[in-house]
């Protein structure tokens, strides 16, 4: 029988990264010998290329990489290293992964830093210590060349990109906005940041993820990739991923929401984590078999590639099994809506992948759930899949936008589609911000803010 | 391609239909819940509404979504206006775009929030 059982799969890369120093008399050290060579960086929101507002922090990069999210990288890529993801999606080490981690800084401070190879950079966050990168090269870029390549083009990916990628498009004007100097090398976090609330409940990084799974004896998981608030389509997608696992279907369902700067019309991220508690807290899926977390990123919304860092990020965290629906992680109609059923069922061979990525060389173990959709159907009377269901032209989508729309005009979603426990957290925090998605002042109060304080060393 | 944009009807929107053609394309969805009219638009027309607004986007329904409260709110105006739901009427709602642009800026700051308990 045992044989019939999953293992929990190894962390991408064959080990977890961690590159965290808790000991508070090392850290200090670190940090009075840095202060004395005086190369020391204070970490900014990186901003958009034309509007000047912020797209993404550095800080959660940093973060995610010395956690283990993202092993098997270390920290901010070397030129061969970039050239390699470009190129093929692999690490020099052969290890699959998506996309370019930078560490990017603008040529006047590159200047006003005077850093060369070999150094290392005391990095600080809120004005004090928080990690420092040890500098193996510095280079070059050109965002827009990083940008193109990085998600393709309908020329060059034309098994599933479908238009060009331009400044509409959140991932692309990330790296669009990069700043053109790359301090390269390993980052070690030297002062641990302490979560503010309600993230705090919710971060539970992979070890300690991993560990948790073995206390509450799930030796099956999928996990759910989420940057929303949840509908009734999500907890059927939720419910019924989850009947697979092996001999019996999954004893855990890990929910892990992308934190970062959103899109303007996304919900806040305070919302999205406390929602998907509710799922759990008001018994829709019970506490039990139901767990929340986060990872900090700032999302690309790169569809296919972003699945791939999906995988990589849930497997490291322990999961067995990751769900996928349509238009995963998606914005726009850049791409096919199923590309990321494409890529883990078939491979897209021009981004490197002439086979499933669970099948190629330094691939990942973490199984893929490709799933359809759940609409509604008034014959069925129930939220139904459109694989199972033969009422096709009764069907009634749901979709995030349809609610969206609705809690915009202040009408309570109907509680077919949206639980009102749900629906209570959504007003919760729009009573707190004045408005119930991301907008411009949400951005510029959260990355102020950030989702961690950083404590006092001494 | 067409494409759909969706006005949901309370209480005093089907009022305001009551009698009119637009009231027989009334469509009752997810389990008669809701109700909803249907303005069909070509690519042109959703294309200007895209360019018009940053957060609109086209869902998996093909419909227009995520546009401004003031939009929607114009465009169930007149509709209300032409007892139409003819493409026309969204035409209309794009002839004083600047308006609706300048209510939708306002909005971006703030919404009032239903008035129901939380914890």
């Amino acid at each position: 029988m045992s044989e019939l059982y999953f293992k929990r799969p190894m962390p991408h890369g064959g080990k977890l990264v961690e590159r965290v120093i808790t000991d508070k008399k090392i850290a200090k050290k670190f940090v009075d010998s840095l202060k004395r060579t005086g190369k020391s960086f204070e970490i900014k929101p990186t901003l958009h290329y034309k509007r000047g507002v912020p797209v993404r922090n550095v800080y959660r990069e940093i973060m995610s990489v010395c956690y283990g999210f993202f092993s098997p990288v270390e920290g901010s890529m070397t030129s061969a290293e970039l050239e390699s993801v470009l190129s093929k999606r692999r690490l020099l080490s052969g290890w699959i992964f998506p996309y370019p981690i930078l560490f990017d800084i603008s040529k006047e401070d590159y200047q006003k830093l005077g850093v060369t190879e070999g150094d290392r950079l005391l990095l600080t966050l809120k004005g004090r210590p928080f990690a420092i990168l040890d500098i193996e090269e510095i280079y070059e870029i050109d965002p827009e060349e990083l940008a193109n390549r990085t998600f393709g083009t309908p020329e060059t990916n034309p098994e599933v990109v479908r238009e060009k990628f331009d400044d509409k498009h959140p991932g692309w004007v990330i790296y669009r906005s990069h700043q053109p100097i790359i301090l390269a090398g390993k980052y070690t976090i030297i002062n641990e940041p302490v979560f503010r609330p309600p993230f705090d409940r919710f971060w539970c990084p992979p070890r300690r993820c991993r560990e948790e799974f073995e206390k509450r004896g799930w030796r099956t998981v999928i996990a759910h990739q989420t940057r929303n608030v949840p509908h009734v389509g999500h907890e059927h997608l939720m419910k019924n991923a989850a009947y697979t696992g092996d001999v019996e279907p999954c004893h855990g369902i890990l929910v892990n929401a992308i934190i970062g700067v959103k899109r303007r019309g996304d919900y806040p991220d305070e919302a999205i984590l406390e929602a998907h508690e509710a799922v759990n807290k008001y018994g829709y899926i019970k506490p039990e078999r139901h767990m929340v977390t986060f990872t900090l990123w700032d999302m690309r919304y790169g569809n296919p590639l972003e699945s791939l860092l999906h995988g990589i990020i849930r497997q490291n965290m322990g999961c067995t099994h990751h769900m996928f629906g349509r238009d995963h992680a998606a914005v726009g109609e850049y791409y096919d809506p199923f590309a990321t059923q494409i890529l883990w069922l078939k491979g897209i061979p021009s981004y490197g992948f002439d086979q499933p990525v669970n099948l190629v060389d330094g691939g990942l173990t973490i199984r893929p759930q490709n799933m359809r959709e759940f609409l509604y159907c008034p014959v069925c009377k129930e939220m139904v899949y459109n694989d199972t269901c033969g009422h096709k032209k009764n069907w009634q989508k749901l979709s995030g936008s349809l609610i969206r729309g609705l809690v915009a005009e202040g009408v309570q979603p109907p509680v077919i589609i949206m639980r009102p426990e749900v629906f209570k957290v959504v007003v919760k925090w729009w009573k707190k911000f004045n408005y119930p998605f991301v907008n411009e002042k949400y951005v510029m109060i959260k990355e102020e803010e950030l989702e961690v304080d950083i404590p006092e060393l001494d | 391609m067409e494409y759909i944009i969706e006005v949901f009807l309370d209480e005093y929107r089907l009022n305001k239909l009551k009698g009119t053609p637009v009231e027989s394309q009334i469509d009752a969805v997810f389990g008669g819940e809701l109700k909803v009219v249907r303005v069909k638009v070509g690519e042109e027309v959703k294309g200007e509404v895209l360019k018009a607004f940053e957060t609109a986007r086209i869902d998996s329904r093909a419909c227009i979504t995520d546009t401004p409260v003031a939009f929607k709110r114009a465009v169930f105006d007149e509709i209300a206006k032409q007892k139409s739901l003819n493409e026309d009427v969204v035409k209309a709602v794009l002839a004083r775009i600047n308006e609706i642009k300048d209510l939708a800026a306002k909005e971006s700051e703030f919404l009032p929030a239903p008035e129901i308990e939380t914890d």
